[in-house]
């Protein structure tokens, strides 16, 4: 089935981590792909992940894509409760998606919702001053990462947006402070030349800190521990930035900590500019989000079941509803795993080939990944830039979108749920 | 397939016809002339007694994009309290004044509008507007985008790039991000709100880019006129809200000097600070500012009372309109070396006086300005109100006694601070006509809309004529976009696709290289990538292009 033909590509669109580097080089042959012009852990990986082509499968046995479809549409058609989620796809795979899911009355949420919904429960309840990947890069001066390092999650973060001198700033005037995190190894040598100060403590004291923050810049007079030499320095930049992945954040209540930062970032405002990063954008969870805003009005996390849509981040969480659902679509086609579902429910299952399943499900259909098969459209973490993918090799996979709508064409032609 | 539709009162101003009772005839979506007494139509529609005119078009209204979305998130009390269950063919979505796409596309076409075009498309969020605007069923759609406060153009600018290459670095912009025409939002301003300046005066140099807001607002209009853009630039001005902003405005009206300039949401920058509460109308100032420059025209952005959202690409704006937010919370962004955008939670009382007096403001303007085809009719959806309130909006115009009767139920000190009471004026059917139909598709440049001569499109809207021009500009009995029903009685009955309508000027492509090199110094993107390619917007299916005239205008 694969098609190799080798080859180059150059200026390659990564669409894993949501950094949105578009310059990579990657390389195609028999093997496979392989990325040539970075170290980036998640590029080697994601990358090297593209396996051969296989059938789809149902209820364990190959079979032709049509039966595949025909079986997706039946679990899903048979549900009372449906969850539609993972939603790792392109925006046309969302919005293949969220059509199905309107039809059939589902729950939908991105499989990497976690981190994002700290976030938006924050901007949602209080809003926020937040900034973008160049003004950071061309802007800032003071750059607070608050929390574990988040180069673990987006490892290309300093070295493409805090290393190169900024281009709207006097020359040589940026820092950075880690608070409550060490930076990674590969941090310090992508700052090199960088002064870069740690402010140490673990994740679960990020909240403590930045509420001792909070508290030394509102009243500097008598602090004199590292929160009062930062919060002057803060005081003292001409835009700072403060950065943090809230998916790295301890605790059921983290969103609470976002709560705490984005004060911080208001109150800093008081004095000089200052504007909040929150990264985060796996698997095109951001693409995903924003298709979901602007089609339903409300973000991720809401059932589509009841004539209009209801968002509840809590109820309509994929990992807690997935215990009341009694069928799961789950959409997968930028990383070849799936979650082990609760048992006893029918899962249809979109994802790459050698996908590896802790339970068979009813139904898998392997799809292309956007960015490696086919084009698509994926939102950086910073939400505001959307990227065209590239399309590699062929492996003669479909597209999630192209399947989604398979199988909502293949259900009884029923008013929809919603 | 001709269809005929007999016997209604045509108001069609571009083609002259002010509600003479006529034919118009329909092939392939397009109005086509009367083939003759030998053709028998394939169907004939009845419209006798009935008012037709062009589908209409709104000229400025934030449909999409991301400060539309950050507009969803915060407003999710607003979407709790009205969900909208699908109906037919609209699907499922909610809210009113930040609308989910479907909502948005089926209220408009339900309404008779048949286009609305989003006036602030920031060029870094350009794909995320068109993706979205791919989403809105049955309206046509396209994009201004914004410059002015991009660094790029501002080190052009301070490094004395010639007007050429400004020129070209606009014609490039205009294509790479597939917009109609080019939109300045308080020039220099945001940029100078990045480096913590909360005012910047119209000859006052940038905090960095040492450029005033002047150089960039005549730069701008002069690159659009160069280029030939048959949309002027659209210009969103200083100081927006602020009590004695008129100043700017009439200082941007000559700064101008004679170029053509579009003046959006003026109601916004009307305002004297004169008076016992030092907040007064300047309407009659800047409308006769207008009535004598012919090459400015303006759309109001009238407020309507009742909660909405303010959502602006001008931070420096609306960080100082926080304290206002009803309810308390707000979103600000600096956005990616181009602009940035506030979002600001928003409720406009008709017991308080300074919201009671940016209504009259916004009336005396529609009312003391004399061509209706140099004034729209907007409310800068959602920042004066939501876009639904246009059939309110038409009765207040056409309307004295309704005018008068709603005076007087607000702010009591009102009538002493408005000429409100004293405009006799009610505009006419044609007029409304004109400023929703044949006017915003002459200033866009959109040759084959907002009229219904041969060759139009088909976007035909079909009236009662009914005393309650609420109620008459509310529910038409019909709607037609590019000749098929798509609404009867204010029910969707088919699901039309827009069209993206964009100009592609032309422009020397060794710009290229320049902006090329900002993009990898300095942006982390390639220039490959940031371009939209065609086949990105709908599909490749969708796009409608208007020709530019270098010099004509």
């Amino acid at each position: 089935m694969a098609i190799h033909k080798d080859a180059t590509h150059k200026d390659v669109v990564c669409p894993f981590c949501g950094l949105g580097c578009d310059d990579l080089t990657v390389r195609a042959a028999a093997g496979g792909l392989s990325v040539r012009s970075t170290d980036c852990p998640i590029a080697l990986e994601r990358f090297a992940q593209a396996r051969p082509a296989e059938p789809p499968r149902a209820g364990g046995n190959a079979v032709a894509p049509e039966d595949a479809v025909r079986a997706a549409a039946g679990a899903l058609g048979a549900s009372r409760a449906p969850l539609v989620a993972g939603l790792g796809a392109d925006v046309d795979g969302v919005r293949a998606a969220l059509a199905l899911a309107e039809r059939v009355g589902a729950v939908v949420d991105h499989a990497g919702s976690e981190g994002l919904y700290r976030n938006l429960a924050v901007q949602q309840r209080t809003g926020w001053i937040a900034t973008t990947f160049a003004e950071l890069r061309n802007r800032c001066d003071l750059l607070l990462v608050v929390g574990p390092d988040p180069a673990v999650l987006h490892p290309r973060l300093y070295e493409r947006w805090v290393a190169p001198a900024p281009a709207y700033r006097e020359p040589g005037t940026r820092a950075v402070v880690f608070l409550c995190g060490e930076p990674l190894e590969r941090t310090r040598e992508a700052l090199a030349g960088v002064p870069v100060t740690v402010i140490p403590g673990s994740a679960g004291e990020v909240g403590g800190a930045v509420a001792a923050l909070a508290a030394a810049l509102a009243d500097p007079a008598g602090v004199t521990d590292a929160m009062g030499a930062l919060a002057e320095r803060l005081r003292a930049a001409r835009y700072a930035v403060v950065a943090w992945a809230a998916a790295a954040f301890e605790g059921a209540h983290a969103d609470l900590t976002v709560e705490r930062l984005v004060g911080l970032v208001r109150d800093v405002n008081r004095h000089t500019r200052c504007a909040g990063l929150p990264l985060s954008g796996y698997d095109n969870v951001v693409g995903a989000n924003q298709v979901c805003t602007w089609q339903f009005g409300v973000p991720l996390r809401t059932a589509l079941a009841g004539g209009a849509p209801v968002h509840d981040p809590h109820r309509f969480a994929w990992a807690r509803f997935q215990e009341t659902a009694d069928a799961i679509l789950w959409i997968s086609a930028f990383r070849p795993e799936v979650p082990a579902f609760p048992a006893g429910k029918p899962v249809v299952a979109l994802a790459p080939p050698g996908t590896a399943f802790a339970q068979e499900p009813a139904v898998f259909i392997p799809v292309g990944t956007p960015g490696i098969d086919h084009a698509g459209h994926v939102f950086r973490g910073d939400t505001v830039v959307a990227l065209r993918t590239g399309r590699l090799i062929d492996r003669g996979l479909p597209d999630a979108a192209k399947v989604l709508n398979a199988i909502l064409a293949a259900l009884p032609q029923e008013a929809a749920a919603c | 397939m001709l269809t005929k539709l007999s016997g209604g009162r045509v108001y069609d101003p571009a083609n002259g016809r002010d509600g003479d009772a006529g034919d118009l005839y329909v092939r392939d979506g397009r109005i086509v002339a009367d083939p003759g007494p030998g053709v028998v139509p394939d169907e004939t529609v009845d419209l006798s007694g009935r008012v037709v005119m062009a589908g209409a078009i709104d000229i400025h209204s934030h449909i999409a994009g991301g400060k539309v979305n950050i507009a969803r998130l915060l407003m999710a009390e607003e979407h709790r309290a009205f969900p909208v269950e699908a109906e037919g063919l609209c699907r499922c979505g909610g809210g009113v004044a930040s609308p989910s796409t479907h909502v948005t596309g089926c209220r408009y076409a339900q309404m008779g509008y048949t286009a609305a075009f989003e006036p602030a498309m920031l060029p870094s969020n350009a794909r995320h507007a068109h993706l979205e605007m791919a989403d809105i069923p049955l309206i046509d759609t396209g994009g201004y985008v914004v410059l002015g406060n991009d660094d790029l153009f501002l080190d052009l600018l301070a490094s004395g790039a010639g007007d050429e290459a400004i020129a070209d670095y606009v014609g490039w912009t205009l294509n790479a991000t597939r917009a109609l025409a080019v939109k300045a939002v308080n020039p220099g301003g945001i940029n100078a709100f990045k480096y913590n300046q909360r005012r910047l005066d119209v000859d006052e140099a940038g905090p960095f880019h040492a450029v005033t807001p002047r150089r960039i607002l005549t730069a701008l209009a002069g690159a659009v006129q160069r280029l030939g853009i048959p949309h002027p630039l659209h210009l969103h001005g200083f100081n927006l809200g602020v009590p004695g902003n008129v100043e700017a405005t009439l200082d941007s009206i000559a700064a101008a000097d004679g170029l053509r300039l579009h003046l959006a949401h003026v109601q916004f920058h009307a305002y004297g600070a004169e008076g016992d509460r030092r907040f007064s109308s300047a309407a009659a100032r800047v409308a006769e500012a207008v009535n004598r420059r012919p090459n400015i025209s303006v759309d109001v952005g009238q407020v309507m009372f009742g909660q909405t959202v303010t959502a602006s690409a001008d931070t420096m704006a609306q960080m100082g309109n926080t304290g206002l937010a009803h309810p308390k919370k707000w979103a600000m962004m600096d956005i990616e070396c181009d602009a940035g955008c506030g979002v600001v939670p928003f409720r406009y009382r008709d017991k308080a006086f300074v919201n009671a007096l940016q209504w009259a403001i916004g009336l005396e303007l529609f009312l003391l300005i004399d061509d209706p085809w140099r004034v729209f009719l907007t409310t800068d959806h959602p920042n004066g109100a939501p876009f639904t309130s246009y059939p309110e909006l038409i009765r207040l115009l056409m309307d004295r006694d309704y005018r008068l009767a709603r005076l007087a139920e607000l702010h009591p000190a009102l009538p002493k601070h408005t000429i409100l009471g004293e405009l006799k004026r009610e505009y006419t059917l044609g007029e409304i006509a004109t400023m929703t139909r044949a006017a915003p598709a002459r200033i866009l440049g959109l040759s084959d809309r907002g009229h219904l001569g041969p060759g139009a499109a088909a976007d035909i809207v079909v009236y009662t004529d009914r005393a309650d021009r609420k109620a008459m500009f509310e529910t038409p009995d019909m709607v037609f976009k590019d000749g098929r029903l798509i609404v009867r009685d204010g029910v969707v009955v088919a699901l039309a696709r827009g069209r993206t309508h964009v100009v592609e000027p032309a422009y020397d492509p060794a710009i290229e290289a320049r902006i090329a090199r900002h993009f990898d110094e300095h942006m982390g993107m390639k220039l490959a990538h940031f371009r939209i390619a065609e086949d990105e917007i709908r599909g490749g299916d969708g796009l409608a292009r208007h020709a530019c005239r270098p010099g004509a205008f």
